[in-house]
């Protein structure tokens, strides 16, 4: 096995529990919302942010007498007063085109147009209703579907090239004997984390301090410095948890400088938050994409070509790039592969990463397209992916650093019970319900960036460890201090952590399901770096067991440092630092990917299984069971590991079924912007979700061997749902979401 | 856009009379609100037209559930929650208490009244089918009497209810015939819980030697207001469940369901399958009489 020749790191100690459930439970910890220190709450002001009513055009006026003479307001900023800011162009994640009243142009329909800052939140919005605002509209461009002429290639496709080709796809196509060629689409999506995006913001005289509900500390500091035309130094972030993110808080949105400008003008502290409809437009979404998926193999199954032609809505504000193209690149391996991704501009908000971006909707259309490929070759689905298993990276040409995906489909079928599947639709039922069976792969690369760490033994053996990274919800606080006791060999319950705050060494943004990957490495090399500073203290220390022994020959375990040579002679991290004048040790640790990482392609994988029952009268869809298992390296925590991989997998039951933004044909804005209408799934939409992992350590990739799991539970999913519709009703129905009106009409 | 909550008068008047005073001195001025699930999302929405709310919640005297002269009375400020734990609905209208679970979320029916439900006269509310299956009337009162009406008749359009401004509904009445009849009820919405019906149907209907009788018909979301389907009632009255009977049954009451019934596209569903599930119910209904 590859790993072999890896030095196997030892277990580190899980907590039982999430480091910091107890305070969220009880309403200590602080969101980032909910702060009223250090300022005198008695001076905190309101704002309300008012959004555009067209999707393209120039504000002619904003009458706003009324709303000045309305009681509480304080101040209200708009294109015609505010402050002249130096705009940037954008640099995702960090910075985007935002909508900072410097002109009077709309670009869409719900787009920040005016700052509303009053006493209380009541009267700001009250006030905002009163503004009379007169357009000069012009034509928006509005719609995907009926607009795929005008497709052109994106300005900046982001990390991956928009276009592709590896081999002679065409060749392979005349070669083939089965040939699938469809369309697939997937709608617009828009996040909606249970805590809203929401900054508060305060200046101490030429300093500003914010508290910012964010997925990157560092990001929001460098874009508010960047935009408000100040030092760096000058900003302070801090966000101890947020209410999830699932992308759309990796970049810093209009709001926050919004609320920044408030807060200068007033010279008061300004709180800013969206209210749930505004989440649909200000603070990104995922764009639809239009698929055209072909694939062509021989009688045997082999893939002798694959190529998909996306075609995703752009906002006129700016080019974003859903790579649904990703899966078809590298998934498989086909003698050839092209593929291309497209854009055509729309007066929409600016589109954004959403949790597994590329591959969320690439798999759920090409793991649609495999399924119809092995229905056709009369083969097993699962049978299919064997056949064409990529053993090396077909997209770089390159080893992966370990990849155990035959095991996932394996295991996960075997608990599913693959083998009692019937191929032929309509074949299982109970009661008044179709029953099918699906199966899809699952697929996420491995990200990992630069990251610091500072650790410190505090008196009585304790300790305390900090990075500048950030908790959404994912389990952050409790692998760090998992790692961190490991690093001298203590209780994790004895680690004090902190995050979410600008002044701790910097980490990198928490998206791309890299911050573990990331941030333990340098934890491990700072604990690495206090052990030796605790050795030499105790080998300086006349006092100590260890007194003048080497350095190389102290080791720490159980709250001790002993010598390897002779375990029994020790010195307890307690007695160690209270003869030290119970002065905290410190040490930094930093950690980047490897020189090599180049040579390598890192990628997590997984099989996921779903059984639906389509009532044969309504046709409405009920996931009976998702059974799936992953290969995502370490698992670092089997509870909050689990939960992140749970809580993909009921999106991804989400994407088949209910989310779609609908947008307005005439006036461009979300229609269904609440959650009233934006259908997530509720509990009873929930079956039994069966998940594990291989929990084999990818060291090739980082020495703790964990390749971040918090995206790819979505991918998968949405197609093995699909593909377990279709084995129930024998309809195909190639456009997400697939509601009872589909599957009907189909 | 927003309501400023600052511009809105609450009162809670002390009783019943009181409310109907008030409302009486300036007709169209004040809204009774209940539960208030429906009014606060019209607030918050800025579409609530009175300024002035007069809470009608804390009164007792529109808070039962009684049998009296073989009727089920069900004061108007009677939550969904209490209709779920009552044992005599439970016993006597079990299509209610049905309608009733899903209604909304637990905290919506720990508040929500039906009351607010039938005067909200949204298409798409739950408890109007199977009052309208049941044959409910209900009581309007004012400070000047009490009138009492078939509830059929309460729906007047989209919204539209026979309510005048000075009244408020008081009590709904359901006559206790149903011991012998098979009852059906079922909901298909965008998810399985705390989802808008697409469309709902509620029935009841008596089988007599293989022949229907006494049928009764309500749904949701197939017309601009909940409806008794009464021309599918009439096909239905005396036909025949007979095996070599049965096919011919379930043509017509469905061909007599979509004559008289025009439910509309919207971004919770379409038309064509509102009207084609619709007519499914019906079937899976009558199937289960024959079965
Ligand atoms: C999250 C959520 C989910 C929901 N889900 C559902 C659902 O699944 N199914 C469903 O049917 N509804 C649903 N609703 C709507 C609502 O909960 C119900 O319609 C409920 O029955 C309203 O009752 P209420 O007492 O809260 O009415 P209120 O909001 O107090 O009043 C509603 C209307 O009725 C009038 N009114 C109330 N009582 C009287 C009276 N005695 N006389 C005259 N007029 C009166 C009020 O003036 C107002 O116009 C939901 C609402 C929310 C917020």
């Amino acid at each position: 096995m590859m790993q072999a020749a890896e030095k196997a790191p030892k277990p580190v100690k899980q907590l039982d529990h999430r480091y910091e459930g107890i305070s969220k439970v009880t309403g200590k910890i602080k969101y980032a919302g909910e702060f009223s220190e250090p300022f005198a709450k008695s001076d905190l002001l309101y704002a309300y942010l008012v959004q555009s009513t067209i999707p393209s055009g120039d504000i002619v006026s904003i009458d706003r007498a009324a709303a000045d003479n309305s009681a509480g307001v304080v101040t209200i900023l708009t294109p015609f007063n505010a402050p002249k800011l130096s705009q940037a162009p954008p640099q995702p994640p960090a910075r985007r085109n935002l909508s900072l009243l410097q002109d009077t142009s709309v670009s869409y329909n719900g787009q920040p147009i005016a700052v509303v800052v009053a006493r209380s939140l009541d009267e700001a919005k009250s006030a905002a209703a009163l503004l009379k605002v007169k357009y000069a509209p012009k034509p928006a461009k509005i719609g995907l579907k009926n607009r795929l002429a005008e497709a052109r290639w994106p300005k900046d496709p982001g990390k991956e090239p928009a276009g592709n080709h590896r081999g002679d796809a065409q060749a392979g196509f005349s070669k083939a004997t089965v040939i699938i060629e469809n369309t697939y689409i997937t709608p617009i999506q828009h996040h909606n984390p249970m805590e809203p995006h929401g900054t508060i913001a305060w200046w101490d005289g030429p300093k500003l301090n914010v508290y910012d509900s964010t997925q990157y500390i560092t990001g929001v500091r460098q874009s508010l410095a960047k935009t408000l035309n100040i030092p760096v130094d000058f900003v302070h972030v801090v966000d101890p948890v947020v209410g999830g993110g699932f992308g759309s808080k990796g970049s810093m949105w209009s709001h926050v400088p919004l609320c920044a400008m408030a807060a200068r003008i007033t010279g008061k502290p300004v709180k800013l938050i969206l209210e749930r409809e505004q989440m649909f437009g200000p603070v990104g979404g995922r764009p639809s994409t239009v698929n055209k998926i072909k694939l062509g193999a021989s009688a045997d199954g082999k893939l002798l070509a694959m190529q998909q032609d996306v075609v995703m809505n752009a906002s006129v504000m700016e080019d974003f790039v859903e790579h649904a193209e990703g899966p078809t690149k590298n998934l498989y391996m086909s003698s050839a592969n092209s593929v291309s991704a497209k854009i055509v501009e729309a007066n929409l908000g600016v589109s954004t990463f959403m949790r597994a971006p590329g591959e969320a909707p690439g798999t759920a259309v090409l793991e649609i397209a495999m399924d119809e490929l092995a229905e056709k070759l009369n083969m097993d689905p699962v049978q299919l992916r064997l056949v064409n298993y990529a053993e090396t990276d077909p997209s770089h040409d390159r080893p992966w650093t370990s990849k155990n995906l035959k095991d996932c489909y394996q295991q996960a079928a075997d608990r599913f019970g693959w083998s009692k599947r019937n191929a032929t639709p309509r074949s299982m039922s109970d009661g008044n319900a179709w029953i099918g069976y699906g199966m899809a792969t699952a697929t996420y690369p491995a990200n990992r960036s630069a990251a610091m760490a500072i650790v410190r033994l505090l008196p009585g053996g304790r300790m305390f460890v900090g990075s500048g990274t950030q908790d959404l919800g994912t389990g952050t606080y409790t692998i760090m201090a998992q790692q961190a006791a490991a690093g001298l060999g203590i209780d994790p319950t004895l680690v004090e952590v902190k995050l979410g705050d600008s002044t701790l060494p910097k980490a990198p943004v928490s998206g791309g399901s890299q911050s573990s990957a990331s941030v333990l490495p340098a934890i491990q090399d700072a604990t690495s770096q206090l052990k030796l500073k605790l050795a030499d203290l105790a080998i300086a220390d006349a006092a100590s067991p260890l007194h003048g022994l080497k350095t190389l020959d102290i080791d720490a375990k159980d709250g001790k440092l002993f010598n390897r040579n002779n375990p029994t002679q020790s010195d307890t991290l307690t007695d160690l630092i209270a003869r030290n004048g119970n002065k905290p040790v410190e040490a930094t640790g930093s950690a980047e990917p490897a020189e090599s990482k180049d040579a390598m392609s890192s990628q997590s994988w997984g099989a996921v299984f779903a059984e639906v029952a389509v009532d044969k009268d309504t046709h409405m869809v009920k996931v009976r069971r998702i059974v799936a298992t992953y290969d995502i390296g370490t698992l670092l925590n089997q509870k909050t590991g689990h939960n992140q991989l749970m809580g993909g997998i009921v999106w991804g039951i989400s994407f088949a079924l209910h989310e779609e933004a609908h947008i307005d044909s005439v006036y461009g804005r979300v229609v269904n912007e609440s959650l009233a209408e934006y259908h997530v799934p509720v509990n009873a939409d929930i079956g039994t979700i069966d998940v594990s992992t291989l929990n084999i350590p990818d060291l090739k990739f980082n020495p703790i061997g964990s390749r971040g799991i918090g995206e790819i539970g979505i991918t998968g999913t949405a197609a093995a749902v699909a593909n377990a519709i279709y084995n129930a009703t024998g309809k195909r129905i190639r456009e997400y979401p697939i509601t009872p009106d589909k599957i009907m009409l189909a | 856009m927003h309501s400023d909550v600052t511009q809105f008068d609450l009162a809670a008047p002390p009783s019943l009379q009181a409310v109907l005073k008030q409302l009486a001195a300036e007709p169209g001025k004040h809204a009774p609100i209940a539960g208030g699930t429906e009014m606060m999302v019209a607030l918050g929405a800025g579409r609530l037209q009175q300024r002035s709310l007069l809470s009608i919640q804390h009164l007792r005297e529109l808070r039962f559930i009684r049998v009296e002269d073989r009727l089920l009375h069900i004061g108007s400020g009677t939550t969904f929650t209490d209709i779920r734990r009552s044992a005599e609905i439970a016993k006597h209208l079990p299509l209610l208490v049905q309608s009733a679970s899903w209604t909304g979320s637990v905290a919506n029916q720990n508040r929500g009244t039906i009351g607010g439900n039938i005067c909200n006269a949204s298409p798409a509310a739950d408890t109007p089918p199977a009052l309208l299956a049941y044959g409910a009337t209900v009581t309007l009162v004012s400070a000047s009497g009490e009138r009492t009406m078939r509830y059929v008749d309460f729906h007047l359009g989209y919204k539209k209810t026979a309510l005048r401004p000075d009244e408020l509904l008081h009590s709904i009445h359901v006559p206790l015939v149903f011991g012998d009849h098979r009852q059906y009820i079922r909901k298909v919405g965008t998810r399985n819980a705390q989802a808008i019906s697409k469309i709902a149907l509620a029935a009841v209907a008596k089988v007599e030697e293989q022949r229907l009788a006494d049928v009764r018909l309500g749904a949701a979301s197939l017309t601009d207001r909940p409806v008794r389907c009464s021309a599918t009632e009439a096909v239905l009255s005396g036909a025949s469940l007979a095996s070599d009977a049965l096919e011919e049954t379930i043509r017509l009451a469905r061909a007599a369901l979509a004559g008289e019934t025009h439910a509309i596209d919207d971004i919770r569903s379409t038309a064509r399958y509102r009207g084609a599930v619709a007519g499914n119910l019906l079937e899976e209904f009558l199937r289960s009489l024959a079965g």
